[in-house]
């Protein structure tokens, strides 16, 4: 959408200040929020406590840092929500990818009802869920990260499924019939031509499913039973909770820079198509 | 297209497995656990005993439930008022010409893109902390005395506010899609016919938006009833009455916390299932209220 800009013109822009003090107050206040706490990183405790964060008395106290990595954890849990959001950006992919495609291509029995259930699986609360999940891990002995890497993929399948559906079924069929012509098997062709065609909605949605999956807590707390497998969010909050015996505020802002980080560098490089993805997505009533 | 059966059963099958082990057999089972008395959630089916309504009957009759009950209220009336309104406050002035407004968007939905933990505990830590937060050294600037904004009063309160900041981006920017998904001659007729921003915004925005603000409020039922992370963060180690909600006291029924005498897996089946209705009924009731009367333009 190509939108020309109106030229400046005092009177307008002051119609509008109400508008511009509103946003502005929002967008300031959460400045001041992050700078503080990128300040606190920054300090000692001692300064936290006596609230002088941002005059850096005693310098910057990068040392935060290297705390609240090494002696905190920091570094495990960050290294296994990677491996959680990555592994299961890849699996999600690998089985919604070839449901949605055929969804899309052909109505088959029982394709009707598949439909229904995605949609209706994207708004199942994951209380409804967790409680058997958790009796079946039990039952079948599986623990440790794999079991959280296939719970965020199955957590993902019925929204990745329906979001690539709307691309696949906006492909000609011609291609596919040009495929069969030079005699390409239809699996291959799927792989091969028609899985490439739709890479923005595959970059789009695996961003969605990183994002999701990096910030997923709930199912985190409940199914992590190891230091070895904790991920970022309930890692956080067990830095959060033994700060009051440990008094180091400043690794604790560095810990919450850490896990802050990194979603928000790819919002920075990629806000663009968030934002147009949050609404081009499920959203429709 | 020729139709390819051993193609469409590999390709499909993955999804189903995924649907009916993730999905409908926990759906169901979660549903006929909360008709059993099930104390331990891996207890053998034979160790199931069932016995009617008593679970919902126990859970309405548990003081920890009703308070959650009434927190919850207060986050989905209280918050979602606000949360709503701020919102379409923000989308209205977001696609009113202003300008940077590609910048003010993704500011606003910033939020919900970083890790909600870290979010959280940026609020706690330093906004409402006592000693040096910034909320009190607003206050003593104007020359008041310090207030405990995290003390039982005020707590939930808190709580909402902060969530409530970090909400408004994502339903503005559903707003912002359907606002500019109303074609503009309409505005421009109704400027030429004298009609002003505001009589603008009730007489034309808003009506076209119905089917969208149905949308935005089962959204917001939804996570106001799953409502879980803020109140963890906000009482970390031990649930407060304060801040505890319905999806906390069904995590210490069934898997133990502080103060719950015996494990209760099948009253946790039954919160679980209160709180789905609770989601279709509003669904229902909205759809029913805010019929979207398929107007043309």
């Amino acid at each position: 959408m190509e939108k020309t800009k109106p030229k400046f013109n005092w009177k307008r822009e002051c119609r509008m200040l109400p508008g511009y003090l509103v946003v502005l107050l929002y967008v300031g206040f959460m400045v001041v929020m992050l700078s503080w706490i990128i300040g606190a990183s920054l300090s000692t405790s001692r300064e936290i406590l006596t609230g002088k964060v941002l005059n850096f008395e005693s310098g910057f106290h990068w040392e935060n840092y290297i705390t609240a990595w090494k002696t905190q954890n920091v570094s495990i849990f960050f290294g296994n929500s990677l491996l959680y959001s990555v592994v299961s950006c890849a699996g999600v992919l690998l089985i919604a990818a070839p449901s949605a495609y055929v969804l899309s291509r052909w109505h088959f029995t029982g394709s009707r009802l598949i439909r229904v259930a995605l949609v209706l699986s994207m708004s199942v609360p994951a209380i409804m869920i967790i409680m058997p999940l958790y009796t079946l891990a039990v039952r079948w002995g599986i623990r440790g990260r794999i079991l959280l890497i296939a719970l965020y993929i199955f957590m993902r399948v019925p929204y990745t499924a329906i979001y690539m559906l709307d691309f696949f079924a906006t492909l000609s069929h011609d291609y596919e019939e040009a495929a069969a012509i030079d005699g390409c098997s239809a699996g291959r062709t799927f792989w091969v031509i028609m899985l490439p065609l739709i890479q923005p909605a595959i970059i789009t949605v695996t961003i969605f499913n990183f994002l999701s999956v990096w910030n997923e807590f709930f199912m985190a707390l409940i199914f992590t039973s190891s230091k070895e497998m904790t991920p970022v969010g309930v890692g956080l909050l067990q830095i959060v909770n033994s700060m009051k015996y440990s008094g180091n505020y400043g690794g604790m802002f560095a810990a919450v820079i850490i896990v802050f980080l990194p979603t928000f560098l790819l919002y920075l490089v990629m806000s663009r198509r968030i934002i147009s993805g949050v609404t081009a997505g499920g959203v429709k009533g | 297209m020729k139709k390819n059966k051993t193609l469409i059963f590999l390709f499909i099958a993955p999804t189903v497995i995924c649907l009916l082990l993730m999905y409908v057999y926990p759906v169901f089972r979660t549903v006929i656990m909360s008709f059993f008395q099930v104390e331990d959630l891996t207890a053998d089916l034979s160790d199931w005993s069932f016995n009617g309504v008593d679970n919902y009957i126990k859970i309405f009759h548990t003081a920890g439930f009703i308070t959650s009950l009434k927190n919850f209220l207060a986050i989905w009336i209280v918050g979602g008022a606000i949360t709503l309104s701020l919102a379409m406050l923000m989308a209205a002035i977001l696609t009113s010409g202003i300008r940077f407004q590609g910048f003010f968007r993704a500011a606003i939905y910033l939020p919900n893109v970083v890790s909600a933990v870290a979010l959280a505990t940026m609020w706690v830590q330093y906004i409402f902390n006592y000693d040096y937060g910034l909320l009190n050294q607003f206050v003593t600037m104007l020359g008041f005395d310090k207030i405990r904004w995290l003390g039982t009063d005020g707590k939930l309160w808190a709580m909402i506010a902060a969530y409530i900041y970090g909400s408004i981006g994502y339903y503005m920017l559903i707003y912002i899609s359907g606002i500019e998904g109303i074609p503009a001659d309409l505005y421009e007729s109704a400027t030429i016919n004298g009609a002003s921003k505001s009589t603008q915004f009730f007489r034309i925005t808003l009506p076209l938006l119905k089917g969208i603000i149905r949308t935005t409020i089962t959204f917001w039922t939804i996570n106001a009833a799953t409502f879980y992370l803020w109140s963890k963060l906000f009482s970390p180690v031990q649930t407060e009455g304060s801040t505890i909600v319905p999806v906390v006291y069904l995590y210490d029924t069934v898997f133990g916390g502080k103060g719950v005498v015996t494990r209760d897996a099948g009253a946790g089946a039954a919160v679980g299932v209160v709180l789905t209705l609770i989601i279709i009924a509003v669904y229902l009731l909205t759809d029913r209220l805010l019929r979207s009367n398929d107007l043309e333009y």
